[in-house]
């Protein structure tokens, strides 16, 4: 994996970086690797872009547990930045690497105390809180913050995981609706939905699943999660003692349907034999008529 | 009509000159600008509003994609007469002339400061400094028209209208350098005299709307009169539908 960097002259390792970051790639290792092999001696050159690289780095170190790194960085963004709050947020995620999470409190308490509108420390109070184990806080925190900032969608999707968590399933699901709110054309979003409905159960959360389902597997006909959660909700519903006869006839049909695709999904991908597997393996989850 | 010939002094003393003191004076304003320019102080309650008046606004948009029961939870929490938001918040109402705000006051001295009284004191200067001279010829004919517009401080009666005095030269200069400010100082650069148009035109998108009252108003209208007709109603046919031509599409081609 290193190899393949080594050749790279510090120039095209900048362009490099620029492009992680501009995708907002983590790749972490390749990072630290990177700025100590290349970077490092010539932090100088890089003109305005160095403190960029600077966090990009202090954020990598951290992921991998390289607290000199890490340390290093930040020293040197506080020495040209001493009163910004953006190094102070850096200085407290290192505190909270090294499982300082009261000092790392602190700071970010007099963060949120100098800029109320500041939400990025706010987020790392309930990271905290997470790290520590005690998600049911954790979520309390969250809720107090999206009452504040409602429309950020990482922090409803936080607030989601949370939730499975604690299987709340309900709420879990409130969050992926207002994500399906901000982003109505995903079909991950909505498999997901479908499947915290599915997993909530119910003959209703069932037909919703299967909907939802539905609605993934239409907008990308190639996801093969989508069709097994599909084929498990129609097997569901086709089986509940709720169901009329009339829909009974419908889910059935979608789910030989589902059946069907999946098998033709794997029939493009895979030799023979794994298909053969395969088909047995649907034989023992498709429904006797 | 015989050829008018200009001193080559005017070329390096006037023409040149104006030039310089226009570009240089742009570089200077954006940098003094930079300096001037103070955050905007943002009110934790004013983000929420903005945050609120974003969520809404999807529910309404995209709220035919969630299922009937958790459209109407949600226009509960917004809209109800006794517990929603847009009925229980009370914003004090902002107050409608700028002259009371000191906030105000001073974005709108700065911004004087750095973009009015430089063009009055530097057109003035080089109107005194430079009057009087012709400098240049723009290389095609003009009516007379143009006269007033090219040959600001030199009233003749019989020179042609494609000849350019010093103070016209000025103000060509003083509009006409934006793109050499784009290339030197980069994008959005506060050198640009067009840029204060825009920024009257953009300020008001930008920033909420002045009163969250009437905005909240609006929105819980918006959202009363909304009806929620489920979009997933009959996605399974659809989806089986679809594949289906699909297949039978290719069968045929």
């Amino acid at each position: 994996m290193a190899d393949q960097y080594d050749k790279l002259s510090w120039r095209e390792v900048r362009e490099l970086f620029r492009t992680w970051r501009e995708d907002s790639e983590r790749r972490s290792k390749d990072v630290v690797d990177l700025w100590e092999s290349k970077l490092m001696a010539k932090v100088d050159q890089l003109g305005s872009e160095k403190y960029l690289v600077l966090e990009q780095v202090c954020i990598a170190a951290l992921d991998c547990a390289r607290h000199d790194v890490a340390e290093y960085c930040i020293k040197i963004l506080k020495r040209a930045f001493p009163s910004s709050l953006r190094v102070h947020k850096y200085y407290a995620m290192h505190l909270e690497a090294l499982e300082l999470y009261d000092e790392a409190l602190e700071v970010l308490d007099s963060i949120v105390k100098r800029d109320e509108t500041n939400a990025a420390p706010r987020k790392r109070r309930v990271a905290i809180l997470k790290a520590k184990g005690r998600i049911s806080e954790a979520i309390k925190e969250l809720t107090e913050y999206l009452k504040k900032f409602m429309s950020d969608q990482e922090a409803w999707h936080e607030l989601c995981d949370l939730y499975l968590q604690e299987q709340e399933y309900s709420k879990a699901a409130f969050c992926m609706e207002e994500l399906i709110l901000h982003n109505p054309h995903s079909h991950l979003i909505y498999q997901r939905y479908a499947e915290i409905k599915y997993s909530q159960g119910g003959f209703e959360n069932m037909e919703l699943a299967k909907a939802y389902f539905c609605q993934a597997a239409r907008l990308n006909p190639n996801n093969i999660r989508a069709l097994y959660g599909l084929l498990l909700a129609t097997n569901n519903i086709a089986t509940s003692p709720k169901c009329p006869s009339s829909k009974k006839k419908d889910a059935i049909k979608l789910s030989e349907w589902a059946a069907n695709q999946i098998e033709k999904q794997y029939e493009s991908k895979v030799s023979d034999e794994d298909i053969k597997a395969l088909e047995g393996l649907l034989g023992q989850l498709q429904l006797e008529v | 009509m015989a050829e008018l010939i200009l001193d080559p002094n005017i070329r390096g003393w006037v023409f040149l000159p104006i030039v310089v003191i226009t570009f240089l004076v742009g570089i200077i304003r954006h940098y003094v600008s930079i300096l001037l320019a103070s955050q905007k102080k943002v009110e934790l309650h004013q983000v929420q509003d903005s945050q609120v008046m974003i969520r809404s606004r999807l529910l309404r948009e995209n709220g035919q994609y969630i299922p009937k029961m958790a459209f109407i939870s949600r226009r509960h929490f917004f809209n109800n007469e006794e517990t929603g938001y847009f009925k229980t918040q009370k914003r004090a109402p902002v107050s409608q002339n700028p002259m009371t705000d000191p906030n105000m006051m001073t974005d709108m001295l700065k911004g004087n400061v750095t973009n009015v009284l430089p063009m009055v004191l530097i057109g003035g200067w080089i109107n005194w400094m430079f009057s009087g001279f012709v400098t240049t010829k723009v290389p095609f004919p003009l009516t007379l028209r143009f006269k007033p517009m090219l040959q600001r401080g030199i009233e003749l009666a019989t020179l042609d209208a494609a000849w350019v005095s010093s103070a016209s030269w000025y103000f060509l200069n003083v509009f006409g350098l934006r793109s050499i400010y784009t290339l030197v100082l980069g994008e959005s650069n506060a050198a640009d005299t067009s840029r204060l148009l825009q920024d009257q035109v953009s300020g008001a998108a930008m920033s909420m709307p002045p009163d969250p009252k009437a905005a909240f108003k609006s929105e819980w209208e918006a959202l009363e009169i909304y009806e929620h007709n489920w979009a997933l109603q009959g996605v399974e046919a659809d989806l089986i539908g679809s594949q289906r031509s699909e297949i039978s599409e290719n069968q045929y081609t």
